[in-house]
């Protein structure tokens, strides 16, 4: 008998033929122990983050019952935990992603709409393609050399944050690229070819119809390069971010950014180097902080994906 | 879907983030600033200073650098602490405005310097003192000589686990070296464990500089260093619980812990080829007691030139902030002040600018 062709037979529906089907015949053993087994992975990977996340708030518990105020609010002071706060590396993770979004999207997307929508299947694409891969995993701290030898040295723009800036850009370039082709290569060939089929332009095909049906995808890997950007230490370290004391005055946004700086990652490093059990709970303290700005910048990345979202 | 809309809204994420970065220009800590100048009086004082070297004086660069900023909100201030090395080669370079250092400016630095034009100042800001450390319960020792800590703690006293094991190494050095002090042995028959600070503390660095060094040089053993076997700690609080655990233990720690733990742990009488000194505030900020080494501040001339708050904060930094920041006080740096006489000596050397070092070179 044929279960595809009316989708109910005799009022009973498909699945339910199938499943009475099934407990005439044999157990579908091997599918309840994948399914069992699948769940075990899903529930260890979900404890092994809560385990983190109890373990952090469990330690950080005397930062936040001591006034959450003065330690979000207060500097990098890596030498006296009473005076230790958050708000530099807050503020220079948020400038230094400012300084991501402006240089390394735009290059990165329209890097993967060439790559993607112009250069065909040439030699130099393929290799481009190749190499942008194998960009991609290549070690943070070698960016970190590289934007300390480009930026810092070469272009003379000194231990700031568009130097820091910088260097996870060029970091997260290839990982960019790579998201923003796949999602436009999951955009249907019918959507191209209809377009063409009506008279649009190479360019009016990419401008009004391909890149428009990939931006959520290119949206969701463009936020998550910045959550992998934003918890980058060895790079900003090897740029100079601040490691000891950082108290940035009164200084407008402009001045910020083309002086000192420090991130989250490098205060969560400096707090960790310190001895005593004061830093040890800043250090867990700091940890949340970022844990929980990065998870803000995935929901970002959820509700924009959703908002785009198209059905086919 | 309608392409204007969706445009707004693609930019939502930078927008938000431009946003947040913009929104906080004003001073990082206003509200204790505010509270500040209401006491000590706003200034007007503005620039960025950058300040790197010692990772030993770091600390106290951060509390005074950190009461400076709260006095005057228009200024920004960067510590770091490399290492004095390091902090050297950026300030011959021009790249910072004060460089901490745990020793004298050494002559191939100062070459260095000169060749970039960089005049200096230097003014010795603090003393750091070790004391070796055992047990309360240990009454068989009382002082030591750095021919004994070399023959306990030098790299020849591998694998030696009791204090009787070194006594002939004791006398066998003491033989031959006579300006490190006389060794007192014998030695008690008991067990001897060693906890110290880790290779990454600049405390295991003054004490291999001060001590093990010294009595290298005098034996002719080029670059000695601290037996490896022994328990080493980042954390001064569990130096100072493995030595209290122990009743023959032996390990060295800086002086400022010693102080507050006096009920757990006996500082030793050190010997350095004058005598035993008893580690305490006076003989350390004197240098009487021989493990003792001052910390320095260098400032840059031409920063000094160039930028107009480098003056007022070395101005608050000796005649303020080694003056209340440093001590074993709540919220001071554990390091030993300077007593009067070199007080005096630093305030007047930034009072007349003197540059050029006095104890390097």
């Amino acid at each position: 008998m044929s279960l595809s062709t009316p989708e109910t037979v005799g009022g009973q529906t498909a699945a339910g033929i199938t499943t009475s089907l099934n407990k005439g015949g044999k157990p579908d053993v091997a599918g309840r122990v994948i399914g069992v087994l699948l769940l075990l992975a899903l529930l260890g990977s979900l404890l092994i983050l809560l385990t983190l996340v109890v373990d952090l708030i469990n330690r950080s518990w005397s930062v936040w019952a001591d006034g959450a105020g003065d330690f979000l609010s207060g500097p990098l002071n890596s030498s006296d935990a009473s005076q230790a706060g958050v708000w530099q590396g807050i503020k220079g993770t948020l400038q230094l992603m400012v300084v991501v979004v402006v240089a390394a999207f735009p290059l990165g997307i329209a890097c993967a709409v060439y790559l993607e929508e112009y250069a065909g299947k040439s030699r130099l694409a393929r290799f481009t393609r190749l190499n942008v891969r194998n960009l991609a995993g290549v070690p943070s701290i070698v960016y970190g050399l590289l934007g300390l030898a480009l930026f810092v040295q070469t272009f003379n723009l000194g231990r700031t944050v568009w130097a820091g800036g910088l260097a996870l850009s060029a970091l997260v370039l290839p990982i960019v690229v790579i998201t923003a082709s796949e999602a436009l290569r999951a955009v249907p060939a019918s959507v191209r070819e209809g377009a063409f089929g009506v008279g649009a332009t190479r360019w009016e095909v990419t401008r009004h119809h391909v890149v428009p049906a990939a931006t959520p995808g290119i949206l969701t890997g463009v936020v998550l390069s910045l959550a992998r950007a934003a918890g980058e230490a060895a790079p900003i370290l090897l740029v100079g971010a601040a490691t000891g004391l950082l108290r940035t005055g009164s200084q407008s946004f402009w001045e910020q950014l083309g002086s000192s700086f420090t991130a989250m990652p490098v205060i969560i490093f400096s707090y960790a180097r310190q001895p005593g059990e004061d830093f040890r709970a800043l250090t867990a303290a700091a940890s949340l902080v970022l844990l929980v700005v990065i998870v803000l910048m995935n929901a970002v990345a959820i509700w924009l994906r959703n908002r785009y979202q198209r059905q086919w | 879907m309608n392409t204007p809309k969706r445009r707004i809204l693609a930019g939502a994420l930078a927008l938000a983030l431009v946003a947040a970065a913009c929104g906080d220009d004003d001073d990082s800590s206003s509200d204790t600033t505010a509270a500040e100048d209401e006491s000590s009086g706003s200034s007007d004082v503005s620039g960025s200073i950058f300040v790197s070297g010692s990772s030993t004086v770091e600390p106290i660069s951060i509390a005074v650098g950190n009461e400076f900023a709260d006095q005057n909100p228009g200024v920004a201030i960067t510590v770091e602490g490399p290492g004095t090395g390091d902090g050297f080669a950026k300030f011959c370079n021009g790249e910072t405005d004060v460089s901490d250092a745990s020793r004298p400016i050494k002559a191939e630095e100062i070459e260095n310097c000169e060749a970039n034009g960089i005049e200096f100042i230097e003014l010795e800001v603090a003393v750091d003192g070790l004391s070796v450390i055992t047990s309360t319960a240990n009454d068989a020792v009382e002082c030591l000589s750095f021919v004994d800590l070399y023959a306990l703690l030098g790299p020849d006293a591998t694998g030696v686990d009791n204090w009787s094991g070194a006594t002939d190494a004791a006398d066998t050095i003491g033989a031959t070296v006579t300006d490190l002090g006389t060794p007192n042995t014998p030695f008690p028959d008991a067990p001897l464990t060693v906890t110290a600070p880790g290779e990454e503390s600049g405390t295991f660095d003054s004490f291999v500089e001060i001590v093990i060094e010294s009595g290298g040089d005098e034996l002719g053993v080029e670059g000695a260093n601290v037996r490896p076997d022994y328990t080493a700690s980042p954390n001064d609080n569990v130096i100072i619980e493995g030595i209290a655990a122990n009743d023959t233990s032996l390990g060295w720690i800086g002086f400022a812990f010693v102080e507050e733990n006096l009920d757990s742990v006996k500082p030793l009488q050190v010997d350095g080829g004058a005598g035993c000194v008893e580690p305490t505030t006076e003989t350390i900020a004197s240098g009487e007691f021989p493990i003792a080494r001052s910390l320095y501040i260098y400032i840059s001339v031409p920063a000094l030139e160039s930028n107009e708050a480098l003056a007022p904060f070395v101005d608050f930094y000796i005649n303020e902030g080694i003056t209340t920041l440093v001590g074993t006080g709540e919220g001071q740096v554990p390091y030993v002040p300077l007593n009067e006489d070199s007080l005096a000596t630093t305030v007047s050397v930034w009072d007349n600018r003197e540059t050029g070092t006095r104890d390097g070179g």
